[in-house]
């Protein structure tokens, strides 16, 4: 007697030939059973309705595979992954703050965090080219990082025999800002908002000052953030300004939450 | 055509080109138009394009007509196939006809009983009735050169019967579902060897034909199984197996009144019978508390589909919201993974997954874990909802199962079995299925996946604490898909 399998197997055989050359093959019982009846007359007509009978009984009894071994599991790694809201945040930053990433990540790593797992695919296809943001990716993702890579190769870095430094590893890339707003990355934020929001008011920083503002905001102290955010949230929204002080005052607000779900 | 509102399928299929479709997006938008309206005869409104007037835009969406005053020779015109879409969408409220509008319907309804007329006399020997005739969407005779407000004065046509255009819409519906089965048996006394195969109109033909016969579900079957040719070094069994199954609804279509109820709308649904929103809201909801299990985005010819799967808290019963986006719209983001809803599900008729999401009656809150089950437990599940719907092609369920290897293929294990995990060993990356295998590091974790023929996509991972979204996503340069 013939399983359904077998009897399917016959079957994609003779389509492949076609009824024209072949007849179709005798059903097993259950097949049988199901298509019996004397209105196909047609070769083809008894073919497809076998074939149709047969999707339908091979569907419905669905079953398992064998089973198969357990991967090996990587070795532990006693950091707590970062929460669920740095997870967010990374996102968020990637698609609208992308300055703020390397600090995101040095961030982690000083503060003892792994990458949560879930976020490691994206990261490590971000960085497969650039060797120092590749490395404290792979730091902070530890051996989780390294045991995923080796099951999904696309994942591996381009340029695996670059050497990078610690320092390099260590330090924020530096982002240019214009001397007379450098001044300001160190001050209080009630002194470094005040001159920014001023200047925004009368129009003496405007749009063609914006990439150098960002940097500005994303190497201010970091507790000089929350009140940068609030005075640039108090600009006149009827000033030329309002606009692009809404914009920073949002990446300060970005920034110290930021910093808050990577702190210890 | 019917009264009742026409699928993107149908737009598309009576488009003289893609690019007239890919024309139109950018029009079908509320803010470009003005006076726009429908009822069930018409469509009409004014767009501003170009010129310094706006174009004055009817579409006779029963027997398909259009009417435009802008320059274009093409028919129908970007206005018109944008005038359709946006009542796909339900963006064009109904209300009474304007004058104009009134004027041009009863002189096309004029001259149709008119050529009817002289048919009759020129056929006389025959007794068949006109009006049974399967229509091709496309061929219907178009106006384009009808100007608006040149109106003579005709008398007042009846409003169609509806029991009428029902039986119209079933007569061209049957009329199709035959020649498909005509056409399948050709496929089967050729061969699946037969190079026919491989040529994409020998499906897009029927798939147009089909949608003429307002099948358009089975028409889109027809176009994934045309994708399906040549595409791995199995096809012919999954050839075969589609082309059984296509057999099977083409059967049971054509059988509908000797089916039962439940079952006449599960053939009536998956052949593509339109079935009405109002008309489902309108039924009585299913209401629970419904976690948002899993969720995955298709892209379908030119349309993204995003289906969530809910799982009542309650009842256990599955259900499905399915979202549609063409190019540059917006899919569902309203149900999140990982949330639970305490809401109404309205289901469409039969024992269909597919439903719609009634009133809310509170925001949605962290859930339960869906209840998990072995491998086996869930191939019996999901064999059980195939036996009452054989041609359904992708299933929820929720397995606590870890990543294995068979080869170069991944898979779901547990101890009781294995499942592959669809296409995973082909694709280039597998963003959900890396990032399954980062939080799971090998362990075993419960999952929602979608169960299809050919494998398994994971869909979600329920962590004690939170539920990760892993479900393929609709590319956001297409559509916007948060």
């Amino acid at each position: 007697m013939k399983s359904v399998d077998e009897h399917w197997q016959a079957l994609v055989t003779t389509a492949l030939l076609g009824t024209d050359r072949r007849e179709p093959p005798e059903a097993p019982q259950l097949i049988a059973d199901l298509v019996a009846d004397t209105a196909r007359t047609t070769a083809s007509e008894r073919m497809l309705a076998q074939v149709a009978a047969t999707t339908a009984v091979r569907r419905a009894g669905v079953i398992p595979g064998p089973p198969l071994d357990e991967l090996a599991m990587p070795d532990g790694d006693d950091r707590q992954p970062c929460v669920p809201a740095a997870v967010d945040r990374w996102h968020h930053i990637t698609a609208s703050w992308p300055v703020l990433e390397d600090e995101w990540i040095l961030t982690l790593v000083t503060a003892g965090w792994r990458i949560a797992p879930e976020l490691l695919p994206a990261m490590l296809m971000r960085h497969r080219s650039d060797p120092v943001r590749r490395t404290r990716v792979m730091v902070g993702a530890g051996s989780t990082g390294r045991w995923l890579v080796g099951h999904v190769p696309d994942l591996a870095a381009r340029h695996p025999n670059a050497t990078v430094t610690p320092e390099a590893l260590a330090e924020l890339p530096e982002l240019p800002i214009a001397p007379e707003l450098a001044q300001l990355v160190n001050r209080p934020g009630a002194e470094s908002g005040g001159v920014l929001a001023q200047s925004l008011e009368d129009g003496t920083l405007g749009h063609p000052h914006r990439a150098m503002l960002i940097n500005l905001v994303a190497r201010v102290r970091a507790d000089a953030l929350l009140d940068i955010a609030d005075i640039l949230g108090a600009v006149d929204s009827i000033s030329p300004g309002y606009g692009l002080a809404t914009v920073l005052g949002d990446l300060a607000t970005t920034r110290h939450r930021m910093l808050d779900e990577l702190s210890t | 055509m019917g009264t009742s509102r026409w699928s993107i399928e149908q737009v598309e299929s009576v488009a003289p080109s893609a690019a007239a479709i890919t024309a139109a997006q950018p029009l079908a938008s509320p803010a470009r138009w003005t006076g726009l309206g429908a009822d069930d005869a018409a469509l009409w409104g004014s767009c501003q394009g170009s010129g310094s007037e706006p174009y004055d835009t009817m579409v006779d969406h029963q027997h398909v007509s259009f009417t435009c005053t802008c320059p274009s020779r093409k028919t129908p015109c970007k206005h018109g196939l944008a005038l359709l879409l946006l009542w796909v969408r339900d963006q064009v409220v109904d209300t009474p006809p304007p004058a104009h509008v009134s004027s041009w319907i009863n002189r096309r309804s004029a001259k149709r009983t008119a050529s009817s007329r002289s048919t009759d006399v020129g056929s006389a020997s025959s007794h068949s009735a006109p009006e049974a005739a399967p229509e091709a969407a496309g061929s219907e005779t178009v106006d384009a050169g009808d100007v608006i407000g040149e109106s003579k004065p005709t008398p007042p046509m009846p409003q169609p019967d509806r029991n009428t255009a029902r039986n119209d819409r079933v007569q061209r519906m049957h009329g199709g579902l035959t020649e498909l089965d005509r056409w399948l048996d050709d496929r089967i006394r050729t061969g699946l060897a037969d190079p026919s195969l491989a040529r994409y109109a020998t499906w897009d033909d029927l798939a147009a034909r089909l949608v003429d016969a307002q099948a358009g579900s089975l028409a889109n079957r027809i176009r994934r199984l045309a994708g399906l040719v040549g595409a791995s070094p199995g096809w012919h069994d999954d050839v075969l197996a589609e082309l059984g199954l296509l057999h099977l609804l083409s059967q049971a279509g054509r059988h509908l009144g000797s089916l039962p109820g439940p079952l006449a709308d599960a053939v009536a649904t998956a052949v593509g019978w339109q079935v009405k929103q109002a008309d489902v809201l309108a039924g009585v909801p299913d209401t629970d508390h419904w976690v948002v299990a899993g969720r995955s985005d298709v892209r379908e010819d030119r349309i993204e589909v995003r289906r969530h799967w809910l799982r009542g808290t309650s009842s256990g019963q599955w259900a499905l919201c399915l979202s549609f986006a063409a190019y540059q719209q917006s899919l569902d983001t309203s149900l999140r993974v990982g949330t639970s809803l305490h809401a109404d599900l309205h289901r469409y008729p039969g024992p269909a997954l597919r439903s719609l999401v009634g009133a809310r009656y509170a925001l949605p809150v962290d859930p339960v874990t869906p209840p998990s089950q072995t491998i086996a437990e869930g191939c019996n599940e999901v064999g059980s909802m195939l036996v009452a719907e054989p041609w359904l092609d992708r299933l929820p369920v929720t397995i606590r199962a870890r990543l294995a290897r068979s080869g170069e293929v991944w898979a779901l294990a547990d101890a009781t079995g294995s499942l592959p995990v669809l296409n995973a060993g082909t694709r280039q990356f597998d963003a959900g299925l890396a990032m399954l295998l980062a939080v799971s590091e090998g362990r075993e974790v419960d999952l929602t996946v979608e169960w299809t023929p050919h494998g398994v996509v994971p869909l979600s991972i329920h962590l004690p604490d939170r539920t990760i979204d892993v479900g393929p996503r609709a590319n956001t340069s297409f559509v916007s898909a948060a």
